[in-house]
């Protein structure tokens, strides 16, 4: 039995580090520019079918590289023609638009790839186990582990030690100064929407490696995401990261004991995170307000 | 940070963003065919065709539409053209689905009601089509219930219930395998019918449930439920999960390693995932209930063909499934030389379907008392390669489906007809 918690303990951070790319994508948008990304569903799902469409002609590596970079280019050109507008105003345009986004992706997706699920092919090395005994540890769970790595320190490394970061950080806290200050914040706001939307294409491309690739790929993997922020607190990356990897380990333990609740039981850790700590482990005070 | 739009500035963005919805909701929203001649007797489909089961019920479509055309081509229904109205029940609402069987019999005012992917579903439906006294055909939901505890005069199921299903598949996987069996159970009403119907097949047989899981609906990761299936040691551990949650699961335990260690198997397995699964992940022993290899088996071939040619792709259990329903409309009214409901159903009970529509070794009927059709059941295993690039399921064994059915006692089903 204590083996197999430990397992799934240690599972359910390889699970949680996947959440927490996602939600990563999300955090950063909804910190800069308050739009609450419903969509973010979808363009993990386009990540995922443009490179079961790209690997055909320039294999599974070119594909993790070129996909995501093609859902980053949509994602921007949505965020000039639909999302500018909207900020400023009242958060709920965003979240309306977006959330009827994530449905004409879906439809979309449905459209040019067709409803039934593709076999998305991973090179054959990645798709074994390491080791007999922890079967659990297979090559492309490593493999993932060592993108998200990447990813996110690739990430915190451009959000501290680049001016584009700085002024990302710096807009977080107080866009208008940052605008008084004559930074351009719709190329502000267009980098960071483009920055978020990549780790989504990227997260699309490593969830089909592990998930059937089907339309609703992004809806099942939307909403732990979005946990994620809560429960890891508003307005921090470390928290997004953090929630992630923490509702993966009580997922996984959930499996242990109470195994219809796997899926409840994120949403109860976010109901407690609400009542007892409204900001979050990480967030900053009064981001909720 | 000047900001300056100019009212024709906001016009085009506004016109744009218009734009670029509606086109997508073009694109997007299901098509429904509206050729209408006055004289027609009208088929009304029901069924999902966006969310999780769309594609079931794309290929349900075709079946329907393939029928349809034989139909017309041999004359139509009692004389007359016939035609087919499709609605969009959605996958999972069944509100929306009861509003258009609502909508196609008292709008459409259809002569026949078909559907529903989902069990659910179909049973809100059959309590409208009772209501309104409309001859019913539930192509593939398979929940027990429908033929069983909840069954009505007016309604015929073309699949098979789930205990059929389990029966089928369980002295294969004794036989073979082992005694000691896992389970991996989704959590609604299907998953918990056929767990309940597996582990009774299996216990008949001498096997026992060691452990199991009830999954969500939807889930991602199996992963924690494979590494506590593992540590049971069981002989077989059983997927009874379906569509997307079939292929995360299949997917997490192949690359575990776990077919090297226990056998996977199932009860229900279909084309869709399969095809959506990649080669080395196609594994484990189910049973289908129509397949499209059957060499030897008349007028399969010329079906495969004719499929192929309209669809581009070869037949599944769920093309097979729209085709005998819809077929089934023509030869309850050729029976009963009536399209009066109550009539068309007496018709019906115990009704041998011919065999290039039955399409399989063994007779099809619908079994009187119960409305159920029993046919041919196809057990074996899935494969990486076989003998066409379709091929993706070596059959090792046909049941009869007459040999395994419980008996309309132990169905539940007590019908009532109406005086």
């Amino acid at each position: 039995m204590t083996q197999v918690v430990l397992f799934n303990v240690f599972n359910g951070l390889i699970v949680g580090a996947f959440y927490a790319l996602m939600a990563l994508g999300l955090s950063l948008i909804l910190n800069l520019s308050g739009v609450i990304n419903f969509a973010h569903g979808g363009f993990l799902a386009l990540g995922a079918y443009l490179a079961f469409t790209l690997i055909p002609y320039i294999g599974f590596w070119g594909a993790l590289v070129v996909a995501p970079l093609l859902t980053a280019a949509l994602g921007l050109v949505i965020e000039r023609l639909l999302i500018r507008p909207l900020y400023g105003g009242d958060p709920l345009y965003g979240l309306l638009l977006t959330f009827g986004l994530a449905y004409i992706f879906e439809d979309m997706t449905r459209f040019i790839w067709g409803a039934q699920s593709l076999p998305f092919q991973l090179p054959a090395w990645l798709t074994t186990s390491l080791s007999n005994e922890f079967f659990f540890v297979t090559g492309y769970r490593v493999f993932m582990i060592v993108i998200v790595v990447a990813a996110v320190g690739g990430l915190f490394a451009v959000l501290n030690y680049t001016r584009l970061g700085m002024r990302i950080r710096a807009g977080t806290r107080d866009l208008d100064t940052v605008s008084t200050l004559g930074v351009n914040v719709r190329v502000l706001r267009s980098l960071n929407f483009g920055i978020g939307i990549y780790m989504a294409g990227l997260a699309g491309v490593l969830a089909a490696g592990l998930l059937g690739l089907s339309p609703t790929i992004g809806a099942s993997l939307i909403m732990p995401s979005f946990v994620a922020i809560i429960v890891g607190g508003l307005g921090s990356l470390l928290g997004t990261l953090l929630g992630g990897l923490l509702i993966g380990v009580a997922s996984g333990l959930a499996a242990v004991y109470f195994p219809s609740a796997t899926e409840a039981v994120i949403y109860v850790m976010m109901g407690l995170v609400l009542l007892i700590r409204p900001r979050g482990l990480l967030g900053e005070e009064g981001r909720l307000h | 940070m000047p900001k300056s739009y100019s009212c024709a500035g906001i016009d085009r963005r506004r016109l744009m963003k218009s734009g670029l919805v509606l086109a997508a909701a073009q694109i997007a929203s299901p098509f429904v065919i509206r050729a209408r001649a006055a004289d027609a007797v009208r088929i009304g489909l029901d069924n999902p065709l966006t969310g999780t089961y769309a594609a079931n019920g794309k290929h349900e479509l075709d079946g329907c539409q393939m029928a349809l055309e034989g139909i017309n081509a041999k004359g139509g229904i009692l004389g007359r053209p016939v035609e087919l109205v499709v609605e969009d029940s959605t996958s999972g609402d069944a509100g929306a689905a009861v509003q258009k069987a609502r909508k196609l019999i008292e709008g459409d005012k259809v002569d026949f009601l078909l559907g529903n992917v989902n069990s659910a579903l179909a049973l809100a439906m059959a309590q409208v089509s009772n209501e309104k006294g409309i001859l019913h055909i539930v192509p593939g939901g398979h929940t027990d219930a429908v033929t069983g505890s909840s069954c009505h005069w007016n309604v015929f199921r073309v699949c098979n219930t789930t205990q059929m299903e389990a029966n089928a598949v369980a002295s294969a996987l004794v036989k073979e395998y082992g005694k000691k069996f896992y389970y991996i159970t989704p959590d609604y009403a299907f998953g918990h019918t056929l767990e309940a119907g597996m582990v009774k097949a299996i216990a008949k047989l001498g096997g026992e449930r060691v452990g199991g899981d009830l999954t969500p609906l939807g889930s991602v990761d199996f992963s924690s439920y494979l590494i506590k299936a593992q540590g049971m040691n069981p002989d077989v551990i059983i997927f009874l999960v379906q569509g997307d949650d079939m292929l995360n699961a299949l997917k997490q335990a192949v690359q575990f390693g776990l077919q090297n260690k226990v056998h996977l198997a199932g009860a229900q397995q279909e084309m869709e995932p399969l095809e959506g699964l990649p080669p080395e992940a196609r594994i484990g022993t189910w049973v289908l209930e129509w397949y499209w290899n059957q060499p030897g088996v008349p007028h399969v071939a010329e079906f495969v063909e004719a499929t192929k040619k309209r669809t581009g792709r070869v037949p599944t259990a769920r093309t097979w499934f729209g085709y005998v329903s819809t077929w089934t409309c023509a030869h309850a009214a050729a029976a009963a030389k009536s399209l009066k409901a109550v009539d068309m159903a007496k018709a019906l009970q115990d009704y041998h379907l011919p065999p290039e529509i039955a399409l399989g070794p063994n007779p099809a009927f619908y079994r009187a008392g119960q409305n159920q059709l029993l046919a041919s059941l196809f057990v074996g295993d899935a494969q990486a390669k076989g003998s066409a690039p379709d091929d993706l399921f070596k059959v090792t064994k046909v049941v009869n489906g007459a040999d395994i059915a419980d008996t309309v006692e132990e169905s539940g089903c007590k019908m009532t007809w109406p005086t």
